[in-house]
């Protein structure tokens, strides 16, 4: 059983670690929240590998449900937001934002 | 086993592919990709209620909302991304995916966790008695995320 738990915890590190480089190395709003997408792949993965390999696999279910429930508010309202700033600033280059006032 | 690490690996890959992709809209596709392969893996793992999630909520309803801003925003396809990326991430990725492998072994044992032990009763029962309070707080949240939209979408009044 560990033998799978390794597996899963092996490529969720993986894939939190592939996010936070894309939320460091990339500049535009949207890449960063596909940035932010991945890292959530990978906590979801970290969450239901581990209820897998200690047979917890019902409560590992219901915390997963949960977190996608919230994934989808952040989602909507981070892409609601992105559609804005682009409106207002014409741009979705995050150096630009820097710039504004007020 | 071997067809559960060929689908991690892909996950992996999609995953990688859409932080690397210069073109927006299909490194949105890569991502629903990837969670196509997550939902698989998540049914694999006696997980059907998570997969389903994970398949129609995450790889459809997020990757039509990420489709849909792309288009409403054009300016994003002319934001110059740094050169570096391209050389700067395969060698970090790299190098962290060496010494993921060489630590997290030993991380095992030290990682805390939930107590093992079979569990009894369905998903249902677990859901709706046991994590009662998660759910209020998902409506909480929906609630919060519609009232967010709403408010981020409003007609401005003239004195604004």
């Amino acid at each position: 059983m560990t033998n799978t738990w390794y597996l899963y915890l092996f490529f969720a590190a993986a894939l939190v670690f592939a996010g936070l480089l894309g939320l460091l190395l990339r500049r535009s709003l949207i890449k960063l929240f596909i940035a932010i997408e991945v890292v959530a792949k990978g906590i979801s993965l970290l969450l239901l590998g581990t209820g897998f390999a200690k047979d917890n696999i019902l409560v590992a279910q219901t915390l997963v449900v949960t977190f996608i429930v919230v994934e989808v508010s952040l989602v909507a309202t981070a892409l609601a937001l992105i559609i804005n700033i682009a409106r207002q600033a014409k741009s979705l280059d995050i150096r630009q934002l820097s710039r504004l006032k007020g | 086993m071997i067809v559960q690490t060929a689908l991690l690996i892909g996950l992996v890959l999609f995953s990688v592919l859409a932080i690397l992709l210069r073109d927006l809209l299909k490194s949105a596709i890569s991502l629903a990709a990837a969670s196509l392969l997550l939902g698989v893996v998540f049914f694999r793992m006696n997980a059907p209620y998570a997969g389903v999630f994970e398949i129609s909520v995450v790889a459809g309803l997020i990757t039509v909302l990420f489709i849909l801003t792309i288009a409403l925003t054009k300016a994003g396809d002319e934001v110059r991304e740094s050169r570096a990326v391209n050389w700067v991430f395969p060698l970090f990725f790299a190098a962290f995916i060496i010494i993921d492998a060489l630590v997290m072994k030993g991380l095992l044992q030290k990682i805390p966790a939930l107590a093992s032990g079979a569990e009894t009763g369905t998903f249902g029962d677990v859901l709706w008695k046991g994590r009662t309070f998660d759910l209020v707080g998902q409506i909480a949240v929906i609630l919060a995320g519609v009232f967010a939209v709403l408010a981020l979408f409003r007609k401005r009044d003239k004195h604004d």
